[in-house]
């Protein structure tokens, strides 16, 4: 079982999501179980912090798209920051960046 | 030319670490890039963009062969052969699984919003997108091609013109 490659701290006031390593094929499935859990208490904001994140591919891409369809659809608000080298670039090569406001 | 580096791993995600880290080894070697932590061999970061481009595109081949060919349940061999250059880097995937239909892999959307965040169908779009060649032929085996080539300007930078 890979590690988790992500923490997620909740307060009343909002979510943090911190991603980290490798979000991907292997790891990003754990994830997407937290993400579940998450949405369904209908976060009011939740930010995502991905500046501890080295590597993604697209299943860590579809992860972090269903946090945001999710939490933007149960009325939330979403920011997503820190993406560096790999993972920006991969965000900027599918367009994710500007959606994003990375 | 130098000799293929050659990998041979069953064909589950369980390998995939393994293959993908060798892959940004050999990415280093064309592109000449500095590792962050040489000590540190878990350290997946990739920073240079040769590198980022070789090992995005590989991680997603792997997972194709992994999920599409054999079906999350192995069962046959990844033969992974990268043949790095002066030049550019090279590598062939082959795998005994079921072949893949590349023209069904649908585009992703020109414009995209909010409401048109792809959830998938993103892993061919990103590797061939970030190659400059990307050939797939069906077999047995199946054999991916993949071609990456250092800008000339970089070559000429490191004498390699």
């Amino acid at each position: 079982m890979p590690s988790p490659a992500f923490d997620i701290q909740r307060t009343p006031d909002e979510t943090k999501v911190s991603v980290r390593g490798s979000l991907d094929i292997n790891t990003a499935p754990q994830l997407g179980e937290e993400i579940d859990r998450l949405l369904a208490s209908k976060p009011a904001h939740v930010q995502v912090d991905l500046s501890g994140l080295d590597l993604i591919d697209s299943s860590g891409v579809a992860a972090l798209v269903k946090l945001y369809k999710g939490v933007r659809s149960g009325g939330g608000s979403i920011t997503i920051a820190g993406a560096r080298d790999q993972p920006l670039a991969i965000f900027k090569l599918l367009r994710m960046d500007k959606v994003f406001n990375l | 030319m130098a000799a293929p580096i050659r990998l041979t791993v069953p064909g589950t995600l369980r390998y995939r670490g393994i293959a993908v880290r060798l892959v940004a080894e050999a990415a280093r070697l064309v592109s000449a890039s500095a590792q962050r932590d040489p000590t540190d061999l878990l350290d997946n970061d990739v920073r240079d963009p040769f590198d980022t481009a070789v090992v995005s595109a590989f991680a997603e081949i792997f997972n194709n062969v992994a999920i599409h060919a054999y079906q999350r349940k192995g069962g046959g061999l990844i033969e992974i052969a990268i043949t790095p250059s002066d030049r550019d880097l090279v590598i062939e995937v082959k795998d005994t699984g079921r072949p893949f239909d590349i023209d069904e892999v649908a585009p992703l959307p020109t414009e995209l919003d909010e409401a048109s965040l792809p959830e998938g169908g993103m892993g061919i779009h990103i590797a061939k997108t970030m190659l400059d060649e990307m050939t797939y032929e069906p077999g047995p085996p199946n054999l991916w091609r993949l071609c990456k080539r250092l800008p000339a300007a970089r070559a000429v930078a490191s004498g390699r013109s």
